[in-house]
């Protein structure tokens, strides 16, 4: 094939998949259609994360924190942050629809992103992931210090607030009325393709051939007369932007934040389903995030236990069990399908292995 | 919108009001959840993650309704009661409980556990209107607030009323008593703190000390070492019982030796032989906690018919589990109220009625709940168990003394 057709396969390939995107909640339940909404905002972040991790080569173990400042972004612009006791001048009103603190929401995590970037630069491999891992760890006490300006610990409730764009109350799009599930389906589906679209965009000129030089050599790169800050902070704060809206889809979504919502776990799921979905691609991260969205609730719910010897099934019920179920399966996933993952998987899988060690242990 | 939800609210309380009128809503059992063979009921519990511990408390009532499940039901009816995982995380609760109410079709969401778990989804069970049924949480809010959350209402004693209980007993038993506390940085800790303090009113003693630890932290080492150096010779901990476990660990390890108050929410028996490392810890002994429950490793209770129900049914309907954590009482204890309420609920249980029951409850003693404990609840009282009884760990097992402790307004 020559690279028009190749190109050519890959527009109508997109263009299927985004029929096929709009016409699922045809066929799935109200709820189902909430759940692949969750698969959409994974996938936003996925592609940001591996526009840093598959494209340029940084290792992230803190994207879950660039999606809590998405995340809080819209909250506190939704809800304000006065009702906590914050005055002044980072006292917050509220009041703002919920789409529109979306694109706000990437670009204030899109600025952290650059501001990290910087000290990121001088940090790399092993390093680098330890750094941006601190991050994640940090920001449920930061959030939770900062308490009238955050909520604390309780967090942000968005449920009921008028700001929302569909709540018990049905949502009426050009004649079309969506219950909130729907609507939450198409608003990040909608994103979702958007953002992809994007991402091909800039991967595929001048800056993607940067960030593939810095990802192979870093020395070649320079020699060659690419900048490693600019492209190393282009990454970091692109990377962020994605996180963050994807964050942002997480607080409507979930119609409420509080420090817990963003784990360390999500960071590091994250992570997974890039490397499931395969690093240095767009297309198999969809995968990816069908993969953190629908895994664990698989290995919790019946599904596991009905294919099972008798012997087998009371262990499934046992606390913990999905964990490890989820663990195997992932195991077993990167076993048969390393997916052309090299140096850069052993080094993100030891540090994982040890992460889901020390939890299940 | 706003007027919308105005309106939401008041059709809510109407629809209460006309749920407690007898029969009202007979032939209208148009509620999800319920047919003439089954009520669904469905609950967040945190099967894994830091509070795992609390996982007892789903799988007590399980059983419980397993084995009315077996005597046929309440009504013909039987119970299906789906427990679902959060982890102890807010967010999964929310996640978890729209399955429950939209996936599952739950008639009432029943005994999820959690302050914070719970709080997440009392805004949106209350617009939706499913019954947010006696709350595994003992925050005030629950009954206090009841007139803003009418689908909402909690079942142990609260927070504030146990905190309030302990500065009274040290108030009369010590004089000028300087006191540590170690609580979780949510509501439930700042809610028994709250209650300790008013519980000391103008006595001479008072808290010198207070440490925070998150839930998401992995221990509490640095804290009850701060706490040490205050010199207090009280140390109220109140912590969930991993926490709760490292806190009896490290005030040994540091030779530290005050009298220590140990919250219900830790206070089972095995949670504390945990804590006594092989009955090497000796900083256990006297402490003291509040507790409402039967707890089944005091021989007292050896042929009390409530706990040999309990053990029995522990026998047939959860194999190979922990019979004498006590968290597998309140279990039960919630499941028995919550079959009693199906039971005076009539043919054609509603949502509304359900909660118009759960807010007139005049029962007759809970055989899981310690004799004298009433379950009730009425006019401007939503909170259901009010009464508890102090207790001291003696010698590995604790020793109840003093009779029982009420307050009324917490």
């Amino acid at each position: 094939m020559t690279p028009g057709t190749l190109r050519l396969t890959g527009f109508v390939a997109f263009g299927l998949f985004a029929v096929l995107v709009f016409v699922l909640p045809g066929w799935i339940s109200d709820f189902r259609a909430q759940q692949f909404a969750y698969v959409g905002i994974y996938l936003i972040a996925l592609l940001g994360l591996n526009i840093l991790t598959g494209y340029t080569g940084q290792i992230s173990l803190g994207h879950g924190a660039f999606m809590a400042i998405g995340g809080y972004t819209t909250a506190l612009l939704m809800a304000g942050n006065e009702q906590f006791g914050q005055e002044g001048l980072l006292g917050i009103g509220g009041g703002m629809k919920d789409v529109w603190t979306i694109p706000i929401a990437g670009i204030v995590a899109g600025l952290f992103g650059l501001a990290f970037g910087l000290p990121a630069l001088r940090l790399s491999g092993l390093y680098l992931a330890l750094a941006t891992f601190a991050i994640a760890v940090a920001m449920p006490s930061v959030v939770k210090r900062f308490e009238e300006f955050s909520g604390g610990g309780s967090g942000v409730n968005l449920f009921g607030l008028p700001e929302l764009t569909a709540g018990i109350v049905p949502v009426e799009i050009a004649g079309q009325e969506l219950v909130f599930n729907d609507w939450l389906y198409y608003l990040c589906w909608s994103i979702a393709l958007v953002s992809f679209a994007v991402a091909w965009l800039i991967l595929r000129g001048r800056t993607g051939r940067a960030f593939r030089a810095v990802r192979d050599s870093e020395t070649a790169a320079v020699s060659s007369g690419v900048s490693l800050a600019r492209y190393k902070t282009l990454a970091f704060g692109i990377s962020a932007a994605y996180a963050g809206v994807a964050g942002s889809l997480f607080a409507i979504a979930t119609t409420f934040v509080n420090p817990d919502t963003f784990p360390i776990a999500l960071s590091i799921f994250l992570l997974v389903g890039v490397v499931v979905g395969g690093l240095g691609g767009l297309s198999g991260l969809v995968v990816g995030a069908i993969f953190i969205q629908f895994l664990p609730l698989w290995a919790q719910g019946e599904g596991v236990a009905s294919r099972l010897p008798d012997a087998v099934v009371d262990r499934t019920k046992e606390p913990g069990a999905p964990a490890i179920i989820y663990g195997i399966v992932l195991i077993l996933l990167m076993f048969f399908l390393p997916n052309g993952v090299g140096g850069l998987f052993r080094r993100a899988g030891q540090t994982l292995t040890r992460w889901r060690y020390s939890r299940t242990s | 919108m706003r007027r919308q939800s105005a309106l939401v609210a008041i059709a809510a309380v109407c629809a209460l009001a006309l749920g407690a009128l007898p029969g009202a809503f007979a032939g209208s059992s148009a509620d999800p959840g319920i047919t003439s063979t089954s009520i669904v009921l469905g609950g967040t519990s945190p099967l894994t993650g830091p509070a795992a511990a609390y996982a007892s408390v789903a799988r007590g009532a399980k059983a419980y309704l397993d084995s009315v499940n077996a005597r046929g039901g309440v009504a013909k009816r039987k119970f299906e009661y789906k427990i679902v995982d959060d982890a102890y995380n807010p967010a999964q609760s929310i996640q978890a409980t729209r399955q429950l109410v939209e996936q599952d079709k739950v008639f009432a969401v029943f005994n999820s556990l959690g302050t914070e778990q719970n709080t997440a989804v009392r805004e949106y069970l209350n617009q939706t209107k499913v019954p947010q049924l006696f709350v595994a949480s003992g925050a005030t809010t629950w009954g206090r607030d009841a007139a803003k959350y009418p689908w909402t209402i909690g079942f142990q004693p609260s927070y504030q009323a146990e905190g309030w209980v302990y500065g009274q007993y040290v108030s009369k038993t010590l004089k000028k008593a300087k006191i540590a506390v170690l609580l979780q940085n949510d509501d439930y800790g700042k809610d028994l703190l709250a209650g300790l303090k008013r519980g000391l009113g103008r006595s001479g003693s008072k808290v010198v000390a207070a440490e925070s630890y998150e839930v998401t932290a992995p221990d509490v080492q640095s804290q009850v070492a701060k706490l040490k150096s205050s010199g207090a010779n009280v140390f109220a901990i109140f912590a969930t019982p991993k926490f709760a476990i490292q806190a009896f660990v490290y005030a040994n390890r540091l030779a530290w030796r005050p009298r220590i108050i140990n919250n219900s929410v830790s206070g089972a028996s095995n949670i504390m032989l945990l804590a006594s490392e092989g009955g090497k810890n000796k900083s256990l002994e006297g402490a003291i906690s509040l507790n409402f429950l039967k707890e089944p490793t005091d021989p007292k209770w050896k042929n009390d018919p409530g706990m040999k129900t309990y053990r029995s049914v522990m026998g047939k309907y959860a194999k190979g589990s922990n019979v004498s954590d006590v968290y597998h009482v309140y279990g039960m204890a919630v499941a028995f109220e919550t079959v009693s309420l199906f039971k005076r609920l009539g043919a054609n249980p509603t949502r509304a009625g359900l909660l118009a029951r759960a807010r007139s409850i005049t029962s007759p003693a809970n055989p899981f709940l310690l004799p004298g404990i009433a379950v009730r609840t009425g006019k401007g009282d939503n909170f259901p168990i009010q009464q508890g009884q102090l207790q001291r760990w003696t010698k590995g097992k604790w020793v109840p003394f003093g009779g029982l402790w009420e307050s009324n307004r917490l």
